[in-house]
């Protein structure tokens, strides 16, 4: 677990690397409870809106990169995530999900860390960007 | 001077920085012995004229200037001493402009137009170009973008070579960390929008990675 103090700023968390495959993408859809054939799960569809194959729910790209945090800091830590979704995500290929702190301050009795965050793909594409807030206990 | 030509914070509705959360990053980049000595917020399809950064600009000792990027039905286009007459004369909200009628306002009205990311697959000014069009006022164009992938930035530059244009860099942040990724380095000081377009127009810069700037 890391502590506020040894934070500085620039640092990086991550990267995460993960791949949201087919069946990835159909278990979240049907946790969702949205798993009616759609441009998510069915390539048919998903050429019909005019996507290169089925793509990543943004909502399910969102969970991925709050995963980031949480795997490093623990469950709670999360404390906003507020994202900019600039191309769609495909499934079955590497996702790089990686973060930069920014600024640190204390508030309310809490020790918030501003991050940046990213995911892109293996030719650098940014498909998903904006900035976290997470929080991080005091050593003392 | 290295200005970062290309920049967009929360007035523009795809970006999650404030400027002062960019002014405060340049701090962290100079501590790491980077040169940034300013950047221009180059909003989306707007001029934010009512909006003044300079009491903010003094405290952390960096340049911030003010223009627009429009969508043309040629590309984006970046504008560059931006005058309340200019957004008389054009509607920056059209994200159909004709790129050349831009570029003649905005000299008739002192600024300077400039095709951003020419490189960019789909929507940059070399895909227009091969299908045909022509565009006689281009002498500058946006050679190093910071958010170009892989492929794209060596398209402009092989535009900049083919028809002697010369070139800018911009980092086109949207987040904090993005800012001075790229940047022109101009021979003189600049202060002012219209100091940046007479610096322009003399042909006296080149455009550089952050990396270059190291002292």
């Amino acid at each position: 677990m890391p502590y506020f103090e040894e934070i500085e700023l620039g640092d990086e968390v991550g990267p995460l690397v993960i791949e949201a495959s087919d069946d990835g993408v159909l278990e979240f859809c049907r946790v969702w409870g949205n798993d009616a054939p759609s441009r998510f799960t069915d390539a048919a569809i998903a050429e019909k809106d005019r996507f290169a194959g089925p793509i990543v729910p943004g909502i399910m790209s969102m969970a991925l990169m709050a995963r980031l945090f949480t795997d490093w800091a623990g469950p709670e830590a999360l404390k906003d995530l507020d994202l900019v979704f600039r191309q769609p995500v495909p499934h079955n290929s590497p996702l790089n999900i990686s973060a930069t702190i920014t600024d640190t301050r204390q508030e309310d009795g809490e020790n918030i860390l501003e991050c940046d965050v990213l995911m892109t793909g293996p030719e650098g594409q940014r498909y998903v960007g904006g900035k976290a807030l997470v929080s991080l206990p005091s050593r003392t | 001077m290295f200005l970062d030509l290309h920049s967009h914070s929360v007035s523009s509705d795809d970006s999650r920085a404030t400027v002062e959360q960019y002014l405060k990053w340049i701090q962290v980049l100079r501590k790491r012995e980077y040169t940034v000595d300013g950047f221009v917020l180059t909003e989306h399809r707007k001029f934010d004229s009512h909006l003044d950064y300079s009491t903010l600009a003094e405290q952390y000792g960096v340049t911030v200037l003010k223009g627009s990027e429009l969508d043309t039905r040629y590309g984006h286009f970046l504008v560059y001493g931006v005058t309340e007459a200019l957004t008389r004369d054009i509607d920056f909200s059209d994200v159909r402009l004709d790129a050349r009628v831009l570029m003649e306002a905005a000299r008739k009205h002192g600024g300077l137009a400039l095709p951003a990311h020419p490189g960019r697959f789909g929507i940059g000014l070399v895909d227009y170009m091969e299908q045909g069009e022509e565009f006689k006022d281009v002498e500058i164009v946006e050679r190093l973008n910071g958010g170009s992938r892989p492929g794209e930035n060596e398209r402009a530059s092989d535009l900049c070579d083919s028809k002697s244009y010369l070139g800018i860099g911009g980092s086109d942040a949207h987040l904090t960390s993005h800012i001075g990724a790229c940047l022109t380095n101009f021979s003189g000081k600049i202060s002012s929008e219209g100091e940046l377009v007479e610096a322009l127009l003399s042909g006296e810069f080149q455009p550089v990675w952050l990396e270059d700037t190291k002292v």
